[in-house]
This record gives C-alpha cells, sequence and structure tokens, in this order.
C-alpha cells in the first residue's frame, strides 16, 4: 500500500479557521502542514481548529510537527483545537500530554461550538 | 537464526513470522501491517492492536534511520513469535550508531512549546508506553529491539489503561 500524503484544506466556519487533514501525518507532512498553518493564520483566527478525521496515522516525528504547530498558536496568542482524532490518537495525545495544551474535541461541531462559546467570552 | 546478542527466545516460543524490508522511509507501515496479519489469531484487543502496530512502526523507522541509515540495501529484519503468555516482536538493524537507550525521562512537552528542547524525540517515549516490556540488545553490528505484548493483560490491558 503506497504512502498516503498528506492533504490538508483549510475552511473557516464561525469565524474558526479550520484545517481538514487527510493522509498520514509523518515526515513527509511537513510542508503540506506549514503552509495550511499559514494560510490559516492569514485571516488572524483567534482558535485554529486541526480537524483529523481523513487522518489514519500519525507517527513520532507527525507528533513532532504538532507541537510545532502548538508553538507557533501560542506564540501569536492563538488557541490551537483539534477534532475527530481516533481514540487511539486520543490517548497517544494524552501520554505526550498534548492535551493539557490543546483542546481535543470528538467532532467539529463540538469544537466550533467551544470555540465560539469561549472567543466570544474572550 | 543465528542469536548475536539477543535474549534467551524461551523455550515454548514459537515463530509466527519472519522477514526483511529494506530501508526505505515508509516502509515502518508495511512492518505494522505484516505484524498485524501474523497475530491477528492471538486475539489481541483492537487497543493493544493500535499500540503494537505504532511501537512497531516506531522501532522499525528507529531501525532504519539511526541504524541503517535509510539504505535501501541493508534491510530491517522483523521477527514475530509468540508463546501462551505473550507475544513478541524483534526488529534488527545493522547498528550504524550507538545502541538506542531509552530516556528514563517524559520528554518535556513544556519544554519544547518554550524552544528549550527540539520538538522532536518521542519515538522510543511511545514504544515504551504502548507496549508491555521493550529489550534493548546488540553488538557492535547489530540492534535488536524487542516489543513484549503479555496475552493475559497486564496493566497496560485495561481498555481504558493509558
Amino acid at each position: 500500500m503506497p504512502a498516503k500524503y498528506l492533504e490538508a484544506e483549510v475552511r473557516r466556519e464561525a469565524g474558526v479557521a479550520v484545517i481538514e487533514l487527510r493522509g498520514e501525518i509523518d515526515g513527509f507532512a511537513e510542508e503540506a502542514l506549514a503552509a495550511a498553518y499559514e494560510e490559516a493564520e492569514a485571516g488572524n483566527p483567534e482558535t485554529v481548529l486541526l480537524d483529523f478525521e481523513g487522518v489514519d496515522y500519525i507517527n513520532s516525528t507527525g507528533i513532532a510537527l504538532i507541537v510545532g504547530l502548538l508553538a507557533k498558536a501560542r506564540a501569536s496568542k492563538k488557541r490551537l483545537v483539534a477534532c475527530n482524532l481516533s481514540d487511539h490518537y486520543v490517548e497517544i495525545f494524552n501520554i505526550t500530554r498534548l492535551s493539557d495544551f490543546m483542546g481535543v474535541y470528538p467532532n467539529r461541531e463540538s469544537a466550533l461550538e467551544e470555540a465560539v462559546v469561549t472567543d466570544g467570552n474572550a | 537464526m543465528t542469536a548475536y546478542g539477543q535474549p534467551d527466545l524461551g523455550g515454548d516460543r514459537r515463530v509466527l513470522r519472519e522477514f526483511s524490508l529494506p530501508s526505505e522511509p515508509g516502509n515502518e507501515r508495511r512492518v505494522a501491517r505484516e505484524v498485524e496479519a501474523a497475530v491477528e489469531s492471538l486475539g489481541l484487543s483492537g487497543q493493544r492492536m493500535e499500540r503494537l502496530k505504532t511501537a512497531v512502526a516506531e522501532a522499525t523507522m528507529n531501525a532504519m534511520e539511526h541504524g541503517n541509515g535509510y539504505s535501501p540495501e541493508v534491510p530491517v529484519v522483523v521477527e514475530v513469535l509468540a508463546s501462551g503468555q505473550d507475544l513478541s516482536v524483534r526488529i534488527t538493524d545493522r547498528g550504524g550508531s550507538p545502541m538506542p537507550v531509552p530516556d528514563p525521562e517524559v520528554p518535556d512537552l513544556s519544554a519544547k512549546l518554550e524552544g528549550l528542547q527540539t520538538p522532536r524525540g518521542w519515538g522510543l517515549f511511545l514504544i515504551r508506553n504502548m507496549v508491555d516490556e521493550m529489550n534493548i540488545t546488540g553488538d557492535r553490528e547489530h540492534h535488536t529491539v524487542e516489543l513484549i505484548m503479555h496475552l493475559e493483560e497486564g496493566p497496560k490491558g485495561g481498555e481504558d489503561a493509558g
């Protein structure tokens, strides 16, 4: 089975920049992920949501890329949140403590709902 | 297979599968799929199977990158063994770098976010957290990482264990 390189598409919903991810988040994903994040940040949203619904593989290099995005988001006072992770990757976000620093939601609706409430209170 | 500083096989372990693959980026997922197929009959829960596949992929990546320098002509050798009590996956490289030593400390995410540590460095940490035991053995020519999952579910065996 060939590798499924990452595809990332940016949408804007309820004032949140949503990065829809499809494929694998590994060393090959760096460029696509960085470009999508840059596009997402361009609209100066308070929240950037990573939607992992189409992602079936994240390795340790992919975790490092997500740590890098989180560092960028924190440096520019933006909130980075995640949704649609499989149970296995929720576990990995827990043991790496990523979930201590970024909200992890079961689906896009709940993530957007929380973002709207939080941004509204900001 | 010739032993080179590997741990004792144990009398009742049987070989389920033995294969090798070139050290090429992406082959770690092929190894994980081969291992999944080899242990399918052992009854691992879905969650423990996912943990095993992650550990196998990470260990294979380390072997290909640090042990074999991603030289396609240098293979990674994989053995899958099982006894009544546990299954073992042994991933062997040609030992092109110092023996990987697991850091006893948990990677410090706060330090990584502050730029005080590299964002990388999660591989061995993930492996250690995904399997019940990890052993690293080797000599000047080879390194072997052995991943063990207990078949009678132990402390990490519960569906809600972290």
